[in-house]
């Protein structure tokens, strides 16, 4: 509970900003699915088989599973807010369409007989007794259609539109409760205030609806149009994935970058989605830079097996077949390496006098571990290590990785895999150990920049290569451990270590 | 005047009117009779357009009805459903001038007009201009039915089935009001009134045509009709009203006996409603009494009451 007020405390700017494109995505989409489904509807009243297929139809994009979906859109129309308002477009269709139709269909033939025998024409027919008439049934359908929408926008966090989902994803990403809660209940609540919203709507005369309807238009087609003409071409536009490191690193990048040129325009996009979304995205240009590891370059971008243990030799490969396959530049990597390791807690350590993997060899009854399913299976994580080190533990549990480190805090288990800068190391009073015979393929972090950018900015590639050999792994950790567990905000922990290691000046 | 000439419809296998031929004079009451799937309702509604003949032509004062602007046509014609179907969503007096807001007539006439109606049908401007349909009852829901047919002074009127689904008393205020309106516009307003109550129809029309299965059987006045049946089709469809109906002074009169009076308005008045022993004893108190039928005087003696009664007399026996 202090954690979750904690957060709201430091982070709640970002909090409201997510809750802001939450609703302007979920608000858009209801939009655009009502223009499309409504005039449909009223269009269709008449034609009875044709409505009935649009209705099939529209049932079978809801059937639709939201992650397929997303992916189908992805290669189509790239990532970002446009496929996130597709998608949520695709699903609210349905549900007013049907409404607005039974609304029309069921209203009594005899006042419509009545309309056409006063000699109404179709349009004062339409707006003074049937719209009315089917009104309560359209705005049921509007609110089932934003209760949908609400909820499912919580997955355009999944590429890189934000909004509340990047918390719920952030939560699970890293075991964070809170972080988790908030998004949930925003969005439960956001739900329940439009439901609320939309209800009181339908009860308002025609011509108010209108009104408000109008005014929605005007605001949201404004602020969109401002957002696309004021939005300077010049723009640096850095993304990152999920988590607080890719956030902290970002957030250097924007102000090494301003160090150099203060008047350079720099967006920056935390927690923007996985891998593929962010290789995507920079391949298209919707993105300029981000960060990525050298591990992930080989595994999932190039995709070379085999590649060995020196970090060095790694990146130069990762640098060259990045440039001939899509031309991206991958500028030089940090000092850290943000790789697999073995963590056992602070008294098996001592109690053992354990410093390095190899040292679990002589104790390897007492260990009780718990691994992650993939680096269990994996040929460079626990079926690796074991022949690497001639290890077989006797007690192996396979876990979620978000509950490995619950598991070992609480005593449950005594050794974990993990990553050599998760915070968790230090919050749970940890130890990793030394990898000596260097098993684990190196992660080390780079920007990773289209050629585009560098060109366009020439000052880019200098301030981006000031992080060159610099942080720790033990800065890396200690700055993680203050974004998520102290909840300091990912800008300030970002400029203190600048300023502290003379990168900028204040 | 509204003239079918060989009027026939069919819908797919099933000829519901054939060859239908019918002219109503400008300014009667004209009354459609039938058992129910007679084709009257039919007829009435090809009148609006909101059904078209198969083969033959209906002229509206000489004009074929195709060669009239539709919307014109229908915002000049009143017409009273069976269901009422007043807009739920709609006031009174929203209901009542919806086609006056189709002709563009500012509000405040509008609203003037809607409650200078409601006055004509009884119902008081003030409690009544804006409620909700749904807040009146039957009765006075079909009263507003017909003030909104009467909102842009049409010539013609439609009523189809109007009373049908109203409890009796209600029936006979509306069939009242619809007399005293009729009687009011002096010839002005031609009201085209469908119903499958024989008693309806001999209380309203100044004309009725009678209507089976598509083919009509005989036009005349109610006297016609009662004394003089085309066909036994006719003699037993109106025979019930002879035999178990009783008679009322109203009926004394529709029979044929009595006589018409310009000048009489200082006679003692009877109602139409009014049975034989009331009748006769007003008639003993008062030499002569009145009876207002289609907004004309008609006199009664006690020697019209008893001709009456001789000959219905003989006619159950």
């Amino acid at each position: 509970m202090n954690n979750f007020v904690n957060i709201l405390q430091t982070q709640h700017k970002d909090i409201l900003n997510s809750l802001g494109q939450h609703l302007s995505i979920s608000l858009i989409s209801l939009l655009i699915a009502a223009v499309i489904a409504i005039p449909l509807a009223i269009w269709l009243r008449r034609y009875k088989k044709a409505a009935e297929i649009v209705l099939q139809i529209t049932s079978v994009f809801q059937t639709i599973p939201s992650l397929a979906l997303l992916g189908i859109l992805i290669p189509i129309v790239g990532i970002g807010t446009v496929p996130a308002v597709i998608a949520l477009v695709v699903y609210a269709v349905m549900p007013i369409f049907q409404n607005t139709y039974s609304g029309f269909t069921s209203i009594d033939a005899s006042l419509e007989e009545a309309a056409d025998a006063f000699g109404l024409s179709k349009w004062h027919k339409l707006i003074k007794i049937e719209l009315p008439l089917a009104m309560p049934l359209i705005v049921s359908g509007l609110r089932i259609a934003m209760v949908l929408i609400i909820g499912t926008a919580t997955l355009a966090a999944l590429i890189g539109a934000g909004g509340l989902g990047t918390y719920i994803l952030l939560g699970i990403e890293t075991n964070n409760n809170a972080l988790l809660l908030i998004g949930a209940i925003l969005s439960a609540l956001l739900a329940l205030v439009f439901s609320a919203l939309i209800r009181f709507l339908g009860k308002l005369s025609f011509k108010k609806i209108m009104i408000v309807l109008a005014g929605i238009i005007v605001l949201f087609g404004g602020w969109g149009i401002y957002s696309v003409v004021s939005k300077p071409l010049s723009t640096i536009t850095i993304a990152g994935k999920m988590g607080s490191e890719p956030e902290i690193l970002i957030n250097m990048y924007k102000d090494l970058i301003q160090e150099e040129n203060p008047k350079q325009k720099v967006e920056i996009k935390p927690n923007f989605g996985t891998t593929n979304f962010l290789y995507k995205a920079l391949k298209s240009g919707q993105i300029d830079v981000y960060p990525e590891f050298t591990g992930t370059v080989m595994e999932s971008l190039v995709k070379v097996q085999n590649y060995g243990h020196n970090p060095d030799k790694i990146y130069k490969q990762g640098k060259s077949m990045l440039k001939k396959q899509d031309n991206l530049d991958y500028l030089s990597p940090m000092e850290y390496q943000n790789g697999y390791a073995l963590v056992v807690t602070k008294e098996f350590a001592k109690k053992y006098n354990l410093k390095t993997i190899q040292d679990l060899a002589a104790v390897q009854d007492q260990v009780k571990a718990g691994f992650d399913i993939d680096f269990y299976n994996q040929k460079d994580g626990y079926q690796g290590i074991k022949k690497a080190y001639n290890l077989d533990f006797g007690n192996v549990n396979t876990m979620q990785p978000s509950i490995r480190y619950k598991a070992i805090a609480n005593g449950k288990v005594n050794l974990v895999d993990g990553y050599t800068t998760d915070p968790q190391v230090q919050k749970y009073h940890l130890v990793v150990l030394k990898d000596n015979k260097s098993f684990f393929p190196p992660y080390q972090g780079a920007p990773l920049v289209t050629d585009k950018a560098i060109k366009e900015h020439p000052g880019l590639k200098k301030a981006l290569n000031k992080l060159s050999g610099k942080i720790s792994v033990k800065d890396m950790q200690k700055m993680n451990y203050q974004v998520t567990f102290q909840h300091k905000k990912a800008k300030t922990v970002a400029h203190d270590y600048l300023d502290k290691h003379n990168l900028i000046k204040e | 005047m509204i003239e079918f000439k060989d009027v026939t419809k069919v819908y797919g296998d099933q000829t519901v009117l054939k060859d239908l031929n019918l002219t109503i004079n400008a300014g009667e009451l004209y009354v459609l009779v039938g058992p129910s799937g007679s084709g009257k309702t039919t007829s009435v509604k090809m009148i609006n357009q909101l059904i078209k003949p198969t083969s033959g032509t209906i002229k509206i004062d000489g004009k074929d009805i195709n060669d009239y602007d539709l919307r014109k046509l229908r915002l000049g014609t009143g017409y009273v459903l069976q269901n009422i179907a007043l807009f739920p969503n709609l006031n009174i007096q929203d209901n009542i001038v919806i086609q006056l807001e189709e002709l563009k007539v500012p509000k405040e006439e509008r609203i003037e007009r809607a409650r200078d109606l409601l006055e004509q049908v009884g119902l008081e401007p003030d409690k009544y201009a804006e409620r909700m349909p749904d807040e009146l009852s039957g009765g006075e829901q079909q009263r507003v039915g017909i003030t909104r047919a009467l909102a842009t002074n049409p010539n013609i009127i439609l009523m189809d089935e109007a009373f049908s689904a109203l409890d009796p008393i209600s029936r006979k205020q509306l069939q009242d009001i619809v007399l005293e309106l009729h009687a009011k516009a002096k010839y002005n307003m031609t009201i085209v009134f469908v119903t499958h109550d024989m008693r309806e129809a001999l209380r309203l029309g100044t004309r009725i045509a009678i209507i089976n299965q598509g083919e009509l059987q005989q036009v005349g006045t109610q006297e016609e009709i009662l004394n003089q049946p085309a066909n036994d089709f006719v003699k037993s469809f109106f025979k019930g009203e002879q035999e178990t109906e009783a008679a009322t002074a109203g009926k004394v009169i529709i029979q044929g006996y009595g006589h018409k009076s310009e000048d009489s308005d200082d006679v003692f008045r009877v109602s139409f409603e009014d049975e034989l022993p009331a009748l006769i004893s007003a008639v003993r108190e008062h030499k002569q009494v009145r009876i207002v039928f289609h907004d004309a005087n008609y006199l009664l003696t006690i020697d019209d009451v008893l001709d009456f009664i001789e000959n219905k007399e003989v006619a159950n026996e």
